[in-house]
């Protein structure tokens, strides 16, 4: 386990400062935009944007902080590390042909599989929350307190959110020995995923309506995850890591 | 139909290798069509075969890296079964396809194909890399395909297992490495390791291999000791005829137990190492042409195989 970690910490210490800094960005800003909201809301142009900004002005900070922090630079920068880490996790040893050296160590392949898995998991979502947990700082350079709990709890949902990205992209590595495919056609449903989210009518068939941020202000505001959406995030990290490593199992090299 | 007992391994399955009725299939082709195995203890075996016959599939299940569609494997009194870690943490394996990281270095690489071993492997490893003179400190990316097979070749010798199974290990390398390599495999194979490699080389396992087994199409058709083989490549007469000769008036000579024809050349396998008789036949034999050239023990193990089974070796 030690080595498959190791061997990522600095792509997870770059997304971490990516993240940070445009979180640090984002919330200096925070004063101007409270105090120029009305005209910044007029130039929205998408119904979708509109909402947002009526999210913000309603719960002010806590909901500014998910747009920023979450929906902008989680959903974004996070997404790509997610298929990032999880694209090239099986299909580069398939591509390159080290997938024999890997497997025919005296090391069970539950093992190989698992150790993998989680360091991709733990890259992923440890930036997220520790980017997070440094908010109540930064915000009190700008005179905002913030609750520390309630943001454990979104940054949390926000790394299973981004799980849910990271778990199929991992299936999609044991079946696809073509990491560039799997990441153009992650980025490809992506895209279709976030033009579905800006468009009204469609909106709610959206894959990002699961972790937007009104979800976001809703688990701040009442300190509890949205047990519906948890469930369903849950059930599709359990169902494709399950056919993932009922696919490893098998793998030939 | 009659189903073969299951394999029932006693005390002396240390450092043996037992299978039977290995099977698998990839879409349309037949890999291994019902391989039986009962190798060692100790020795060196030599798989040979044309490519495509199933070696590397038969060496890969061996090992759990690919899984049979039927049959049973025991190696070193262990049974493969789900994923093949028991097999595995018994055996060393060295697969015949060359592919390391090139961004580690030799000793990390050593280190990497290493883990799960004991700690002396790793000690062993070193030792054995510096003896084949690798640049362990250098990245893999920068050596040759010899040196990565030497690296390869190392890392499987390395372990304190009974068995090893190694793929092509000499593919590539100059004569003197290669000499290199069979000294070392030798060294074991004394120490009472069981052996078996699949090689191309088939002058090296006619040195070194004490038994020799011969896939074709997925199935096992020859298994015999050298000293059969080569008293069987003794006992073939090649005979190059002016006209077609027929392979029924041939095989119908004093002294002979088949013969194969192939346009104006004829492969005899006599009864005896002793051609006197058959060339007696030969020349007295009314049907058939008159032979322009003959030829006898002079076959090699490519040859004797082409002779025997009509198929290439490698």
């Amino acid at each position: 386990m030690g080595g498959e970690l190791r061997s990522r910490w600095w792509l997870g210490l770059a997304y971490f400062v990516t993240l940070e800094v445009l979180l640090i960005g984002a919330l200096a800003y925070w004063p101007q935009f409270s105090e120029n909201l009305d005209k910044l809301r007029s130039l929205v142009p998408l119904p979708v944007l509109q909402e947002m900004a009526d999210e913000i002005e309603a719960s002010g900070f806590p909901a500014y902080l998910a747009a920023q922090h979450f929906f902008k630079g989680a959903h974004s920068i996070g997404g790509l590390a997610a298929v990032l880490f999880a694209m090239f996790a099986v299909a580069l040893e398939v591509q390159r042909g080290t997938l024999e050296i890997w497997l025919a160590r005296p090391v069970s392949r539950r093992r190989l599989f698992w150790e993998r898995w989680v360091a991709g998991a733990f890259w992923l979502t440890v930036p997220v929350i520790a980017s997070t947990l440094t908010v109540p700082l930064i915000g009190s350079f700008i005179e905002e307190r913030v609750a520390l709990w309630p943001l454990v709890l979104c940054a949390g949902y926000q790394s299973l959110f981004l799980l849910s990205i990271y778990a199929p992209t991992f299936l999609l590595s044991c079946w696809w020995a073509n990491p560039l495919g799997i990441g153009f056609t992650m980025l490809l449903v992506a895209l279709f995923q976030m033009s579905l989210y800006l468009i009204e009518r469609v909106t709610h068939y959206s894959y990002f309506r699961l972790a937007d941020v009104r979800v976001m202000v809703e688990i701040y505001d009442t300190e509890t995850l949205p047990a519906g959406f948890s469930a369903v995030l849950l059930a599709i990290v359990a169902l494709t890591t399950g056919l993932a490593w009922a696919r490893f199992r098998r793998m030939s090299p | 139909m009659k189903t073969a007992p299951p394999l029932s391994p006693t005390a002396d399955s240390q450092g043996r290798i037992l299978a039977r009725g290995l099977t698998r299939r990839f879409g349309a082709k037949q890999a291994l069509a019902g391989v039986d195995l009962d190798l060692g203890p100790g020795g060196v075996i030599g798989l040979l075969g044309p490519n495509g016959s199933g070696k590397s599939t038969l060496l890969r299940i061996l090992t759990g890296l690919t899984q049979a569609d039927a049959g049973e494997v025991w190696i070193d009194g262990v049974r493969l079964e789900a994923d093949g870690l028991a097999v595995r943490q018994r055996c060393s394996y060295a697969p015949g396809e060359i592919a390391l990281y090139g961004e580690l270095s030799g000793a990390r690489m050593l280190e990497f194909l290493l883990r799960g071993r004991e700690p002396a492997a790793q000690a062993r490893g070193i030792e054995l890399c510096r003896r084949l003179e690798l640049p362990l400190e250098r990245r893999v990316r920068g050596w040759s395909h010899g040196m990565k097979r030497q690296l390869l070749f190392a890392a499987a010798m390395a372990p304190g297992v009974h068995v090893r199974i190694l793929d092509e290990p000499t593919e590539g390398l100059d004569p003197k490495k290669r000499g290199e390599v069979l000294a070392i495999l030798n060294e074991d194979a004394q120490s009472g390791t069981t052996i078996l490699l699949s090689s191309h080389h088939l002058g090296e396992t006619e040195r070194v291999c004490e038994r020799i087994l011969f896939l074709h199409q997925g199935r096992k058709i020859s298994d015999e000791t050298r000293a059969s083989v080569l008293e069987r490549a003794r006992r073939v007469l090649r005979v190059a005829f002016a006209s077609p000769p027929g392979s029924a008036e041939l095989a119908a000579l004093d002294g002979v137990l088949r013969a194969r024809v192939d346009g104006l050349q004829a492969s005899i396998e006599m009864e005896s190492a002793d051609p006197r008789r058959t060339l007696a036949a030969l020349s007295s034999a009314g049907g058939l042409p008159a032979p322009i050239a003959i030829e006898h023990g002079s076959l090699s193990l490519t040859d004797l195989f082409r002779e025997f089974y009509g198929v290439e070796a490698c």
